[in-house]
Protein backbone atom coordinates (compact mmCIF):
# COMPACT_ATOMS: atom_id res chain seq x y z
CA UNK A 1 0.00 0.00 0.00
CA UNK A 2 1.64 3.12 -1.12
CA UNK A 3 2.06 5.06 2.71
CA UNK A 4 1.90 9.38 2.48
CA UNK A 5 3.83 11.13 4.90
CA UNK A 6 1.61 11.57 8.06
CA UNK A 7 0.22 15.13 9.25
CA UNK A 8 -1.03 16.15 12.67
CA UNK A 9 -4.57 17.74 12.81
CA UNK A 10 -6.12 19.88 15.21
CA UNK A 11 -9.72 21.66 15.79
CA UNK A 12 -10.10 25.17 16.00
CA UNK A 13 -13.02 24.66 18.55
CA UNK A 14 -13.56 28.51 18.25
CA UNK A 15 -14.33 28.29 14.56
CA UNK A 16 -16.08 24.49 14.37
CA UNK A 17 -19.57 24.37 14.28
CA UNK A 18 -20.55 20.61 14.44
CA UNK A 19 -21.15 20.14 10.65
CA UNK A 20 -19.33 16.68 10.83
CA UNK A 21 -17.62 16.42 7.56
CA UNK A 22 -14.62 15.52 9.42
CA UNK A 23 -15.81 12.44 10.62
CA UNK A 24 -16.64 11.23 7.05
CA UNK A 25 -13.66 12.40 5.27
CA UNK A 26 -11.10 10.87 7.65
CA UNK A 27 -12.95 7.87 9.57
CA UNK A 28 -11.80 6.44 12.71
CA UNK A 29 -9.28 9.50 13.07
CA UNK A 30 -12.77 11.66 14.18
CA UNK A 31 -15.86 10.74 15.59
CA UNK A 32 -18.64 12.82 16.46
CA UNK A 33 -19.91 13.41 20.09
CA UNK A 34 -24.06 13.57 20.56
CA UNK A 35 -24.14 17.10 19.63
CA UNK A 36 -21.69 16.33 16.32
CA UNK A 37 -18.61 18.10 17.47
CA UNK A 38 -15.78 16.17 16.38
CA UNK A 39 -13.71 13.76 18.57
CA UNK A 40 -10.30 13.29 17.59
CA UNK A 41 -9.35 9.61 18.19
CA UNK A 42 -5.96 9.94 16.40
CA UNK A 43 -4.17 13.46 15.57
CA UNK A 44 -1.76 11.96 13.07
CA UNK A 45 -3.72 10.59 9.99
CA UNK A 46 -1.74 10.74 6.28
CA UNK A 47 -0.77 14.08 4.58
CA UNK A 48 -2.99 13.88 1.81
CA UNK A 49 -6.23 12.88 3.81
CA UNK A 50 -5.39 15.41 6.08
CA UNK A 51 -5.37 18.14 3.70
CA UNK A 52 -8.24 17.05 1.57
CA UNK A 53 -10.47 17.33 4.98
CA UNK A 54 -9.00 20.42 6.09
CA UNK A 55 -10.14 21.60 2.56
CA UNK A 56 -13.41 20.49 3.05
CA UNK A 57 -14.22 21.88 6.25
CA UNK A 58 -17.28 24.20 5.96
CA UNK A 59 -16.03 26.01 9.24
CA UNK A 60 -12.69 26.27 8.30
CA UNK A 61 -11.99 25.16 11.57
CA UNK A 62 -9.78 21.60 10.75
CA UNK A 63 -6.12 22.41 10.24
CA UNK A 64 -2.58 21.25 10.14
CA UNK A 65 -0.34 21.36 13.11
CA UNK B 1 24.27 43.77 37.64
CA UNK B 2 23.80 40.07 36.66
CA UNK B 3 21.15 39.92 33.10
CA UNK B 4 18.10 39.99 34.46
CA UNK B 5 17.25 36.29 32.23
CA UNK B 6 20.40 34.81 33.50
CA UNK B 7 19.18 35.50 37.05
CA UNK B 8 15.46 34.54 36.32
CA UNK B 9 16.97 30.98 34.81
CA UNK B 10 19.16 30.55 38.07
CA UNK B 11 15.93 31.20 40.30
CA UNK B 12 13.77 28.98 38.42
CA UNK B 13 10.76 31.29 38.69
CA UNK B 14 7.96 29.72 37.13
CA UNK B 15 4.23 31.24 36.36
CA UNK B 16 2.02 31.92 39.41
CA UNK B 17 -0.96 32.22 37.85
CA UNK B 18 -0.97 28.32 37.69
CA UNK B 19 0.44 26.82 34.51
CA UNK B 20 3.87 26.97 36.10
CA UNK B 21 5.59 27.37 33.04
CA UNK B 22 9.18 29.04 32.97
CA UNK B 23 9.27 32.52 33.48
CA UNK B 24 12.81 33.05 32.22
CA UNK B 25 11.70 31.34 28.77
CA UNK B 26 8.44 33.55 28.54
CA UNK B 27 10.55 36.66 29.37
CA UNK B 28 13.28 35.53 26.69
CA UNK B 29 10.44 35.03 23.62
CA UNK B 30 8.81 38.09 25.24
CA UNK B 31 11.75 40.47 24.37
CA UNK B 32 12.98 38.86 21.08
CA UNK B 33 9.54 39.66 19.77
CA UNK B 34 9.26 42.75 21.42
CA UNK B 35 6.31 41.76 23.01
CA UNK B 36 3.79 43.81 24.87
CA UNK B 37 2.95 42.77 28.81
CA UNK B 38 -0.07 42.48 30.35
CA UNK B 39 0.09 41.81 33.99
CA UNK B 40 -3.06 39.73 34.81
CA UNK B 41 -4.08 40.94 38.35
CA UNK B 42 -7.58 39.32 37.55
CA UNK B 43 -7.80 36.91 40.12
CA UNK B 44 -9.47 34.93 38.45
CA UNK B 45 -10.01 31.80 40.26
CA UNK B 46 -12.71 30.49 42.74
CA UNK B 47 -11.01 31.68 45.90
CA UNK B 48 -7.79 34.01 44.16
CA UNK B 49 -7.02 36.82 46.42
CA UNK B 50 -3.35 36.76 46.24
CA UNK B 51 -3.25 39.35 43.16
CA UNK B 52 -5.57 42.05 44.75
CA UNK B 53 -3.06 41.57 47.65
CA UNK B 54 0.26 42.14 45.66
CA UNK B 55 -1.54 45.80 44.63
CA UNK B 56 -2.43 46.47 48.16
CA UNK B 57 0.86 45.82 50.20
CA UNK B 58 3.58 45.85 46.99
CA UNK B 59 2.24 47.72 44.36
CA UNK B 60 5.68 49.69 43.87
CA UNK B 61 7.84 46.25 43.70
CA UNK B 62 4.90 45.14 41.17
CA UNK B 63 5.77 48.33 39.24
CA UNK B 64 9.37 47.99 39.36
CA UNK B 65 8.85 44.02 38.41
CA UNK B 66 6.96 44.32 34.96
CA UNK B 67 9.65 47.92 34.31
CA UNK B 68 12.28 44.90 34.53
CA UNK B 69 10.71 42.01 32.20
CA UNK B 70 9.38 44.80 30.10
CA UNK B 71 12.79 46.30 29.39
CA UNK B 72 12.70 49.63 26.68
CA UNK B 73 11.74 47.49 23.88
CA UNK B 74 8.39 46.99 24.01
CA UNK B 75 5.54 48.11 21.48
CA UNK B 76 3.10 50.47 24.48
CA UNK B 77 3.40 50.65 27.94
CA UNK B 78 2.75 47.84 30.19
CA UNK B 79 -1.05 47.06 31.30
CA UNK B 80 -2.66 45.48 34.00
CA UNK B 81 -5.18 43.60 33.56
CA UNK B 82 -7.91 43.60 36.22
CA UNK B 83 -11.98 42.97 36.63
CA UNK B 84 -13.98 45.98 35.63
CA UNK B 85 -15.26 48.10 39.02
CA UNK B 86 -12.77 45.97 41.36
CA UNK B 87 -11.07 47.21 44.30
CA UNK B 88 -7.65 45.84 42.69
CA UNK B 89 -8.65 48.33 39.21
CA UNK B 90 -9.29 51.56 41.25
CA UNK B 91 -6.16 50.82 42.86
CA UNK B 92 -4.39 50.15 39.69
CA UNK B 93 -5.60 53.51 38.29
CA UNK B 94 -5.86 55.41 41.28
CA UNK B 95 -1.34 54.57 40.67
CA UNK B 96 -1.74 56.22 37.26
CA UNK B 97 -1.44 53.00 35.78
CA UNK B 98 -2.76 51.42 32.48
CA UNK B 99 -5.76 49.54 33.22
CA UNK B 100 -7.09 46.92 31.09
CA UNK B 101 -10.35 45.72 32.14
CA UNK B 102 -12.38 42.81 31.52
CA UNK B 103 -15.71 41.60 32.33
CA UNK B 104 -16.20 39.67 35.73
CA UNK B 105 -16.53 36.27 33.79
CA UNK B 106 -14.95 33.77 34.69
CA UNK B 107 -13.03 33.09 31.32
CA UNK B 108 -12.15 36.73 31.00
CA UNK B 109 -9.15 36.41 33.12
CA UNK B 110 -7.75 33.64 30.94
CA UNK B 111 -4.23 34.50 29.09
CA UNK B 112 -6.07 34.32 25.49
CA UNK B 113 -9.00 35.98 26.97
CA UNK B 114 -7.20 38.74 28.63
CA UNK B 115 -5.08 39.23 24.74
CA UNK B 116 -8.20 39.39 23.14
CA UNK B 117 -9.29 42.22 25.06
CA UNK B 118 -5.94 44.33 24.90
CA UNK B 119 -6.41 44.18 21.33
CA UNK B 120 -9.93 45.55 21.31
CA UNK B 121 -12.05 41.85 21.01
CA UNK B 122 -13.81 40.88 23.48
CA UNK B 123 -12.49 39.58 26.61
CA UNK B 124 -12.90 35.43 25.47
CA UNK B 125 -10.77 32.92 24.75
CA UNK B 126 -9.02 32.75 21.36
CA UNK B 127 -7.74 29.61 19.66
CA UNK B 128 -3.72 29.23 20.65
CA UNK B 129 -2.09 27.77 17.26
CA UNK B 130 1.07 29.03 18.23
CA UNK B 131 1.73 31.01 22.15
CA UNK B 132 0.81 34.77 20.90
CA UNK B 133 4.03 36.39 22.20
CA UNK B 134 4.90 35.12 18.57
CA UNK B 135 2.07 37.51 17.33
CA UNK B 136 -0.39 35.96 15.65
CA UNK B 137 -4.26 36.09 14.59
CA UNK B 138 -8.54 35.13 16.24
CA UNK B 139 -10.14 32.50 14.94
CA UNK B 140 -11.34 35.17 12.45
CA UNK B 141 -8.11 36.48 11.09
CA UNK B 142 -7.75 39.50 13.60
CA UNK B 143 -4.33 40.26 13.67
CA UNK B 144 -2.48 40.05 17.70
CA UNK B 145 0.70 41.89 17.78
CA UNK B 146 3.09 40.16 20.07
CA UNK B 147 1.73 39.55 23.47
CA UNK B 148 2.86 38.31 26.82
CA UNK B 149 0.74 37.86 29.81
CA UNK B 150 2.27 37.40 33.39
CA UNK B 151 0.82 36.92 36.40
CA UNK B 152 0.71 39.25 38.94
CA UNK B 153 2.73 37.41 41.94
CA UNK B 154 5.11 36.20 38.95
CA UNK B 155 6.17 39.72 38.24
CA UNK B 156 6.26 40.64 41.86
CA UNK B 157 8.97 37.98 42.36
CA UNK B 158 10.33 39.00 39.10
CA UNK B 159 11.46 42.00 41.19
CA UNK B 160 12.40 40.37 44.35
CA UNK B 161 14.93 37.91 42.25
CA UNK B 162 16.72 41.06 40.40
CA UNK B 163 17.18 42.71 44.13
CA UNK B 164 17.82 39.65 46.52
CA UNK B 165 19.35 37.40 43.89
CA UNK B 166 18.45 33.96 42.85
CA UNK B 167 20.16 32.17 45.76
CA UNK B 168 17.82 34.23 48.23
CA UNK B 169 14.80 32.73 46.03
CA UNK B 170 16.10 29.31 45.97
CA UNK B 171 16.47 29.27 50.17
CA UNK B 172 12.59 28.93 49.98
CA UNK B 173 10.87 26.07 48.40
CA UNK B 174 12.09 22.73 47.16
CA UNK B 175 14.76 22.17 44.25
CA UNK B 176 12.04 21.17 41.89
CA UNK B 177 9.74 24.23 43.07
CA UNK B 178 11.91 26.58 44.24
CA UNK B 179 10.94 30.30 45.92
CA UNK B 180 8.02 31.81 48.10
CA UNK B 181 4.49 31.59 47.11
CA UNK B 182 1.41 33.58 47.91
CA UNK B 183 -1.62 31.54 49.20
CA UNK B 184 -4.97 32.32 50.11
CA UNK B 185 -6.26 30.40 52.42
CA UNK B 186 -10.34 30.83 53.02
CA UNK B 187 -13.29 29.46 53.78
CA UNK B 188 -13.84 27.04 56.89
CA UNK B 189 -11.15 28.37 58.54
CA UNK B 190 -10.76 31.04 61.62
CA UNK B 191 -8.53 33.78 59.72
CA UNK B 192 -9.15 33.63 56.06
CA UNK B 193 -6.42 35.78 54.21
CA UNK B 194 -3.12 35.63 51.65
CA UNK B 195 -0.34 34.07 53.36
CA UNK B 196 3.31 33.19 52.32
CA UNK B 197 4.15 30.11 51.82
CA UNK B 198 6.74 27.44 49.57
CA UNK B 199 6.36 24.37 47.77
CA UNK B 200 7.00 21.29 50.15
CA UNK B 201 5.44 22.61 53.68
CA UNK B 202 2.59 20.35 54.43
CA UNK B 203 -0.88 21.23 53.78
CA UNK B 204 -1.49 21.18 57.36
CA UNK B 205 0.83 23.83 58.37
CA UNK B 206 0.17 25.96 55.92
CA UNK B 207 -3.96 25.82 57.44
CA UNK B 208 -2.18 27.24 60.23
CA UNK B 209 -1.17 30.12 59.19
CA UNK B 210 -5.19 31.03 58.79
CA UNK B 211 -5.88 29.48 62.59
CA UNK B 212 -5.50 25.75 61.52
CA UNK B 213 -7.86 23.06 60.30
CA UNK B 214 -11.00 23.39 62.60
CA UNK B 215 -12.14 19.68 64.15
CA UNK B 216 -15.46 19.67 62.46
CA UNK B 217 -13.93 20.42 58.94
CA UNK B 218 -14.40 17.35 56.28
CA UNK B 219 -13.09 18.68 52.77
CA UNK B 220 -10.77 21.03 51.44
CA UNK B 221 -10.62 22.19 48.02
CA UNK B 222 -7.00 23.04 46.61
CA UNK B 223 -6.56 25.25 43.66
CA UNK B 224 -10.27 26.50 42.90
CA UNK B 225 -12.73 25.77 40.00
CA UNK B 226 -9.87 23.80 38.44
CA UNK B 227 -8.47 22.01 41.33
CA UNK B 228 -9.43 19.35 43.39
CA UNK B 229 -10.75 18.16 46.62
CA UNK B 230 -9.65 16.23 49.45
CA UNK B 231 -11.15 14.73 52.57
CA UNK B 232 -9.92 16.41 55.57
CA UNK B 233 -7.96 13.72 56.93
CA UNK B 234 -6.10 13.49 53.46
CA UNK B 235 -5.55 16.82 53.40
CA UNK B 236 -3.75 16.89 56.72
CA UNK B 237 -1.25 14.36 55.73
CA UNK B 238 -0.41 15.50 52.21
CA UNK B 239 2.33 18.04 50.99
CA UNK B 240 2.25 20.77 49.21
CA UNK B 241 4.22 20.61 46.50
CA UNK B 242 3.90 18.91 42.74
CA UNK B 243 4.38 15.47 43.67
CA UNK B 244 2.09 15.44 46.52
CA UNK B 245 -0.93 17.20 45.17
CA UNK B 246 -0.78 14.81 41.96
CA UNK B 247 -1.46 11.96 44.44
CA UNK B 248 -4.81 13.82 44.35
CA UNK B 249 -4.80 14.11 40.76
CA UNK B 250 -4.01 18.65 41.34
CA UNK B 251 -1.17 20.85 41.11
CA UNK B 252 0.09 23.58 42.95
CA UNK B 253 -2.11 25.76 40.47
CA UNK B 254 -2.85 29.42 41.56
CA UNK B 255 -2.53 29.15 45.25
CA UNK B 256 -5.86 28.63 46.34
CA UNK B 257 -7.08 26.38 49.99
CA UNK B 258 -10.44 26.56 50.71
CA UNK B 259 -11.97 24.41 53.44
CA UNK B 260 -15.56 23.99 52.99
CA UNK B 261 -18.46 24.42 55.35
CA UNK B 262 -19.12 21.26 57.00
CA UNK B 263 -22.38 22.16 57.80
CA UNK B 264 -23.36 21.96 53.80
CA UNK B 265 -23.79 18.48 51.84
CA UNK B 266 -20.38 18.27 49.75
CA UNK B 267 -22.20 17.08 46.92
CA UNK B 268 -24.56 19.85 46.84
CA UNK B 269 -21.54 22.48 47.10
CA UNK B 270 -19.42 20.86 44.26
CA UNK B 271 -22.53 20.99 42.05
CA UNK B 272 -23.25 24.65 42.81
CA UNK B 273 -19.53 25.17 41.77
CA UNK B 274 -19.93 22.63 38.51
CA UNK B 275 -22.85 24.42 37.59
CA UNK B 276 -21.09 28.08 38.50
CA UNK B 277 -18.63 26.49 35.41
CA UNK B 278 -21.09 25.47 33.56
CA UNK B 279 -22.35 28.92 33.12
CA UNK B 280 -19.15 30.58 32.73
CA UNK B 281 -19.05 28.70 29.67
CA UNK B 282 -17.85 31.99 26.92
CA UNK B 283 -19.80 29.66 24.91
CA UNK B 284 -17.82 29.67 22.09
CA UNK B 285 -16.60 25.97 21.79
CA UNK B 286 -19.18 23.48 21.49
CA UNK B 287 -18.06 20.22 23.76
CA UNK B 288 -17.60 23.06 26.65
CA UNK B 289 -20.57 24.77 25.84
CA UNK B 290 -23.07 21.47 25.62
CA UNK B 291 -21.22 19.24 27.92
CA UNK B 292 -20.18 21.22 30.99
CA UNK B 293 -24.02 21.91 31.46
CA UNK B 294 -24.62 18.00 30.72
CA UNK B 295 -21.70 17.29 32.75
CA UNK B 296 -23.72 19.30 35.85
CA UNK B 297 -26.85 17.70 35.00
CA UNK B 298 -25.13 14.62 35.06
CA UNK B 299 -23.80 15.55 38.46
CA UNK B 300 -27.25 16.23 40.30
CA UNK B 301 -28.62 13.19 38.97
CA UNK B 302 -25.79 11.57 40.43
CA UNK B 303 -26.51 12.91 44.00
CA UNK B 304 -29.92 12.32 43.63
CA UNK B 305 -30.25 8.95 42.31
CA UNK B 306 -26.65 7.52 42.84
CA UNK B 307 -26.20 4.63 40.55
CA UNK B 308 -24.40 2.50 38.22
CA UNK B 309 -26.35 4.44 35.02
CA UNK B 310 -26.23 7.66 36.81
CA UNK B 311 -22.32 6.62 37.87
CA UNK B 312 -21.79 6.11 33.97
CA UNK B 313 -23.12 8.82 32.55
CA UNK B 314 -21.13 11.45 34.53
CA UNK B 315 -18.27 9.57 33.63
CA UNK B 316 -19.01 9.84 29.92
CA UNK B 317 -19.84 13.81 30.21
CA UNK B 318 -16.14 14.00 32.30
CA UNK B 319 -14.33 11.65 29.26
CA UNK B 320 -15.47 14.50 26.90
CA UNK B 321 -14.29 17.77 28.50
CA UNK B 322 -10.51 17.09 27.91
CA UNK B 323 -8.57 18.93 25.79
CA UNK B 324 -11.70 19.96 23.53
CA UNK B 325 -12.06 23.59 23.98
CA UNK B 326 -9.68 26.69 23.21
CA UNK B 327 -8.91 27.12 26.61
CA UNK B 328 -8.86 24.78 29.48
CA UNK B 329 -12.10 25.60 31.33
CA UNK B 330 -14.20 22.55 30.13
CA UNK B 331 -10.35 20.32 31.51
CA UNK B 332 -10.14 22.56 34.56
CA UNK B 333 -14.21 21.67 35.21
CA UNK B 334 -13.61 18.31 34.82
CA UNK B 335 -10.88 17.34 36.70
CA UNK B 336 -12.26 19.07 39.79
CA UNK B 337 -15.75 17.05 39.12
CA UNK B 338 -13.64 14.10 38.57
CA UNK B 339 -11.40 14.63 41.80
CA UNK B 340 -14.95 15.35 43.91
CA UNK B 341 -16.84 12.20 42.62
CA UNK B 342 -13.68 9.92 44.08
CA UNK B 343 -13.37 12.02 46.92
CA UNK B 344 -17.29 12.29 47.78
CA UNK B 345 -17.37 8.60 47.35
CA UNK B 346 -18.84 8.04 50.98
CA UNK B 347 -21.52 10.56 50.49
CA UNK B 348 -22.55 9.58 47.17
CA UNK B 349 -22.85 6.11 49.27
CA UNK B 350 -24.82 7.76 52.12
CA UNK B 351 -27.31 9.00 49.51
CA UNK B 352 -27.79 6.05 47.41
CA UNK B 353 -29.18 4.68 50.59
CA UNK B 354 -31.52 7.35 51.27
CA UNK B 355 -29.88 9.45 53.84
CA UNK B 356 -27.37 12.70 53.60
CA UNK B 357 -24.61 13.25 55.76
CA UNK B 358 -26.19 16.92 56.17
CA UNK B 359 -29.36 15.96 56.79
CA UNK B 360 -29.89 19.55 58.22
CA UNK B 361 -30.02 20.40 54.79
CA UNK B 362 -33.17 19.68 52.70
CA UNK B 363 -31.23 19.12 49.35
CA UNK B 364 -31.49 15.93 48.02
CA UNK B 365 -35.17 14.69 46.50
CA UNK B 366 -34.99 10.83 46.38
CA UNK B 367 -37.90 8.97 44.91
Amino acid sequence: MPSSPDARIAVDRVLCTGHGVCAQTLPGAVTLDEWGYPIIRSETVPADAASLAVKLCPARALYLR
Amino acid sequence: MTDLLTMLDEAGLTGRGGAAFSTATKVRAAREHRAELIVNVCDGEVGAAKDGWIVEHHLHELIEGAGLVAGDGTRRAVRYAAHRGSRTASLLAAAGLGVLEVPHRYVSSEETAVISAAHGGLARPMTKRAPFVFGGRDSQGRRIAPTVVLNAETVWRVSQVARFGPRWFRSFGTTDEPGPRLVAVGGHVPRPGVYEAAAGVALSDLLSLAGGLPPDARHVGVGGLGGVVLTASAALSTIWDTPGMKRHGGALGPGIVTVWDPYACPIDVAGELIAYGAGESAGQCGPCMFGLPALSQAWGELGRRPGVPAQERLQQRLSLLERRGACHHPDGVARFAASALGTLAAEFAAHADHRCQKERRPHAQFA
